[in-house]
C-alpha cells in the first residue's frame, strides 16, 4: 500500500516590490515576480524525503490562479508525482477561513491521505492559519513548526522546534505537518524531471468539481472584514559615501553618532 | 529515436530566436534556459540594431517589446573636465535603420513565449552541464546525470561557454578574449528623459558611446548610455587584460567615476539604480571564434565569439538573432536529408560566411588593437580638449594657425606625436 503525500503550497510575490493599493486596500501583486513561498519549498523537500525512502506518492495542490500552474510544474520538476490547481474566480478574496476549507474539500475529493503537508506560513499574508485549518476541517492530528519529519512502521514523527528545546511528537496517520522556513534545503529540478512534467501537465479543480455551495468560498465564505490599512511610509536616511581608503574615517564619524562604540 | 529534434542550451536571443524558427518549421525543440523566467539572468539594456528580427517575427517592431528607436547616436570622448561630443541626429536614420533600445528581461521574456507559442518546450530553471556523446557525436545533453538525446544540439550560452568548455569542444577563454560589461538600469521618469537628452518624444530613443580617458590609474573603459522609455542604461565595459594589469581596479568603482564626471551627473541626476549587474564581454573578434559546428551540434551567438565592440558601438544581439536564425535552417536542411553530422551541418558556415555575421567579424579584424589603445584613450581625448581649449577661448593674444594649434595640441596627448600619426594611420585602415 502506497504512502499517499499532500504538499499544499502558494505561490507568493518576490521581493519587496509589492505594493498595497490605497483605494481597495488589497496588494497589488502585478508588479513583483511570482515564487513558490519559501517555507512551502521546505515543506516539498520534507515530503520528497519520505518518498525517497517508502517511495511514496505525492501529490501537491494549491488554491491560486491559473499562472500558478508554473509553480506547480516546478514542484514536479524535483520529484512530485501530480499536481491540482484548484482555481475558480469564486475562491477570489478568500481569507484563511474558506482558504482551509476548500484546500480540505480538494484533499477529500482527491482521495486517501496518509501526511499533508503546508509550510509555517507565506510571506505574503503570514497569518499561519491554513495548515492548521485544513487539519481541524479534515479532524486530523498535527504536528505545527516542524524542522524534520520521517515515518516508520505505520507511524508519522515528527520534530517541533519550541522556544525550551525540541519535542518529537509520534503520530497515526493521517496527519498534517507544518514546516518551518529554512528546515532543509530543497533539492533542485532536473531537466529529465522537468520534461516529464511538461508532458504530465497538471490536473485542475473548479468550484463544480468540489460540489461546494458557492456562499462558502472566496469573499462570501470570507469571515474577515478588512476596514482599513495604513502604508508605512519608508523614512528617508541621508546616506553618505566613503571610498574603501576612507574606513577609518567612517569607523570614527559612526562613533561620533553613537551608532558604534568600541 | 532521439528525444527531440533539437535540444537547444539557452534562451538568449541566440537560442531563442533558433528555437522560434525550428518549432515553427515543425521540430521538436527543448529549449533549456538557466534562468526563470528566461532574461532574468542577462544584462537587460542595449541596442537591437538592425531589422535580424524581422526572421523571427515579421510583425516585430510592433509586437515585440521594443522601448524607443535610435535617432539620437553619440560618440564621446571624456576627459577628468572635458566632454568632446559627436551627437548625430538624423530623420533618415529611421529610413536607414539603426536600432531600437531594448530591455533585456522583456525581450527574452517575449522571446521565449514566441517559442513556446510556436511549439518549442522550454525548461526554465535549469542548467545544463555539458554535452552527451557517443563515439565522436553529440547525442544530447548531460544534466545532473541523466542525458537527454536529440538528432542537434545548439549551444546558445552567451559569452561564458562552459558547456563547451565542460564537454571539450572548446578551449578555456583567454583573457585577452574577454572584457567585463557592468551595466545599471536607472529609473528617471519618460518626461526628464525626453528632456534632458533632447528628445522631441517618448518613442525617439538617444544611444551614446563614451572613451573613458579620465579614469583613475589611467584604466582604459569604455562606456554607454541609451534611453529606454522610463529608464536609462548606463555601464562600461573593460578588458580583461586591463582589469589584471591594473589590479587594484574594481569595476563598480569605475562605473562610480563615470556617473560622477561633471558632464554625465547631470543626466542621470535623481534617478533611482533598478539593476545592477556584471557580464562577460566577448572582445576576441574572429580569432576567438571556435569550432561553430560538428558532429551533432552547432554553436551560437556570443558563445561563438559572435560579437564585437570597436569603442563606438557594442554589438552581439543582432549577430545572435541572425546566427540562430542560419543554425535553424541547417538544422532543417540536415532534418530533411536525415544527416546530422560535421558534413550534414555544413551549410551552417556558409551562411554565416554569406551573411553579415561572420563579414562584419571579417571586416573589423584586429579592431580591439585600436579600442584598447592609448591613442583612443589618452590620445585623442587630451589632444581634442587642447585644441579646442584654444580655439575656443579668448585670452588676449593673437591667434595661431590652425596646423600649429593641432601640432601643439598633439604634445598635451600623452601619446608620441609619432605613434599618433601611426595609430591613426592604423584605425582609419581597420574601420
Ligand atoms: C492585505 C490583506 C489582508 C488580509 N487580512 C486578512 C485577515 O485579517 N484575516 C484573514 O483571515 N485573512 C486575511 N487575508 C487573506 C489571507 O491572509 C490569505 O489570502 C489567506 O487565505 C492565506 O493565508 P496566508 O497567506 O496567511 O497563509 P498561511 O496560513 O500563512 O500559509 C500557511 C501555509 O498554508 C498553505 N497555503 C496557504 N494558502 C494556500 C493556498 N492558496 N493554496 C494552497 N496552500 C496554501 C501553504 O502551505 C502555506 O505555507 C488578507 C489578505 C490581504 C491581501
Ligand atoms: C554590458 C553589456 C552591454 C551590451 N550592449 C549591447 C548592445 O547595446 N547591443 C548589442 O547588440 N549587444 C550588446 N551586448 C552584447 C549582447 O548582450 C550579447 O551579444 C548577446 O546577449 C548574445 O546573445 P546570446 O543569445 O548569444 O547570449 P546571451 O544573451 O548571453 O544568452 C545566453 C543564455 O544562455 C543561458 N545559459 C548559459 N549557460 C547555460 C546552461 N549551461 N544551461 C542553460 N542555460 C544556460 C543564460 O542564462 C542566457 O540566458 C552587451 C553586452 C554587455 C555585457
Amino acid at each position: 500500500m502506497v504512502l499517499e503525500i499532500i504538499v499544499m503550497i502558494k505561490q507568493v510575490p518576490d521581493s519587496q516590490e509589492v505594493v498595497i493599493d490605497p483605494v481597495t486596500f488589497t496588494l497589488n501583486r502585478g508588479a513583483a515576480r511570482n515564487v513558490i513561498n519559501p517555507a512551502d519549498e521546505n515543506a516539498i523537500e520534507a515530503a520528497l524525503r519520505i518518498k525517497d525512502k517508502t517511495g511514496a506518492h505525492i501529490t501537491v495542490i494549491t488554491m491560486g490562479p491559473p499562472f500558478a500552474e508554473s509553480a506547480l510544474i516546478d514542484c514536479m520538476s524535483r520529484g512530485v508525482d501530480d499536481a491540482v490547481l484548484v482555481t475558480d474566480r469564486a475562491f477570489a478574496g478568500a481569507d484563511t477561513y474558506p482558504t482551509g476549507l476548500t484546500l480540505a474539500s480538494t484533499i477529500k475529493k482527491l482521495g486517501k491521505y496518509d501526511i499533508i503537508f503546508a509550510g509555517e506560513e507565506s510571506t505574503d499574508s503570514s497569518t499561519g492559519h491554513v495548515g492548521p485549518g485544513v487539519a481541524e476541517f479534515l479532524g486530523t492530528d498535527q504536528a505545527s513548526y516542524t524542522s524534520e519529519s520521517w515515518y516508520e512502521d505505520g507511524f508519522v514523527y515528527a520534530k517541533r522546534e519550541l522556544e525550551e528545546g525540541t519535542e518529537i511528537v509520534k503520530m497515526k496517520p493521517p496527519t498534517l505537518i507544518t514546516v518551518l522556513t529554512n528546515a532543509n534545503d530543497p533539492r533542485r529540478a532536473t531537466l529529465r524531471k522537468k520534461i516529464d512534467a511538461m508532458k504530465k501537465g497538471i490536473k485542475t479543480m473548479t468550484l463544480a468539481d468540489l460540489g461546494m455551495p458557492p456562499e462558502w468560498v472566496g469573499l462570501r465564505g470570507s469571515p474577515t472584514v478588512v476596514k482599513s490599512m495604513r502604508t508605512i511610509d519608508e523614512k528617508k536616511r541621508e546616506g553618505k559615501k566613503f571610498k574603501i581608503e576612507e574606513i577609518p574615517k567612517l569607523v570614527d564619524e559612526l562613533i561620533e553618532k553613537k551608532i558604534i562604540s568600541i | 529515436m532521439s528525444e527531440f529534434d533539437v535540444i537547444i542550451v539557452g534562451a538568449g536571443p541566440a537560442g531563442a530566436s533558433a528555437a522560434i524558427k525550428l518549432a515553427g518549421a515543425g521540430s521538436s525543440v527543448l529549449l533549456v534556459e538557466r534562468g526563470d523566467p528566461p532574461g532574468s539572468k542577462n544584462v537587460s539594456g542595449g541596442v537591437l540594431w538592425g531589422d535580424s528580427l524581422g526572421s523571427v517575427a515579421p510583425d516585430w517592431e510592433k509586437a515585440a517589446p521594443m522601448e524607443r528607436y535610435v535617432e539620437a547616436k553619440g560618440v564621446s570622448f571624456l576627459t577628468k573636465d572635458s566632454k568632446i561630443s559627436i551627437d548625430f541626429r538624423s530623420k533618415k536614420l529611421q529610413e536607414r535603420r539603426s536600432g531600437y533600445t531594448v530591455l533585456r528581461t522583456k525581450l527574452d521574456g517575449w522571446l521565449s513565449k514566441k517559442a513556446k507559442d510556436a511549439g518549442a518546450m522550454v525548461a526554465s530553471g535549469i542548467t545544463v552541464d555539458k554535452l552527451a556523446f557517443k563515439d565522436d557525436r553529440v547525442i544530447g545533453v548531460e544534466q545532473d546525470g541523466d542525458i537527454i538525446t536529440s538528432d542537434i544540439v545548439i549551444l546558445a550560452e552567451g559569452a561564458n561557454p562552459r558547456v563547451a568548455i565542460n564537454s571539450g569542444i572548446r578551449e578555456r577563454l583567454k583573457d585577452r578574449d574577454v572584457a567585463i560589461g557592468v551595466k545599471e538600469i536607472i529609473k528617471l521618469p519618460e518626461k526628464t528623459i525626453n528632456e534632458r537628452f533632447n528628445l522631441t518624444s517618448s518613442k525617439m530613443g538617444f544611444a551614446s558611446e563614451y572613451v573613458l580617458g579620465f579614469l583613475e590609474g589611467g584604466v582604459k573603459a569604455g562606456g554607454f548610455i541609451y534611453t529606454n522609455k522610463e529608464s536609462i542604461s548606463l555601464g562600461l565595459v573593460i578588458s580583461m587584460k586591463e582589469m589584471r594589469q591594473n589590479n587594484n581596479t574594481r569595476s563598480f568603482d569605475l562605473i562610480e567615476q563615470f556617473k560622477e564626471h561633471p558632464y554625465i551627473a547631470p543626466l542621470i541626476d535623481g534617478g533611482r539604480v533598478d539593476e545592477y549587474s556584471a557580464h562577460m564581454v566577448q572582445e576576441g573578434g574572429l580569432k576567438s571564434v571556435p569550432q561553430l559546428y560538428g558532429n551533432g551540434f552547432m554553436v551560437v551567438g556570443d558563445g561563438a565569439g559572435f560579437s564585437f565592440s570597436n569603442g563606438m558601438v557594442l554589438q552581439g544581439m543582432n549577430y545572435a538573432i541572425a546566427s540562430g536564425i542560419a543554425a535553424a535552417e541547417s538544422a532543417i536542411k540536415a532534418k530533411i536529408k536525415s544527416n546530422f553530422t560535421m558534413e550534414g551541418l555544413s551549410s551552417y558556415e556558409e551562411r554565416l560566411k554569406s551573411s553579415f555575421v561572420l563579414q562584419d567579424l571579417m571586416n573589423f579584424k584586429g579592431i580591439e588593437e585600436v579600442t584598447w589603445s592609448d591613442m583612443i584613450h589618452r590620445g585623442i581625448p587630451n589632444m581634442s580638449e587642447e585644441l579646442f581649449l584654444s580655439l575656443f577661448s579668448e585670452n588676449g593674444q593673437p591667434k595661431a594657425h590652425m596646423i600649429n594649434l593641432l601640432i601643439r595640441a598633439m604634445g598635451h596627448s600623452d601619446v608620441p606625436r609619432k605613434d599618433m600619426v601611426i595609430n591613426m594611420y592604423r584605425m582609419l585602415r581597420r574601420m
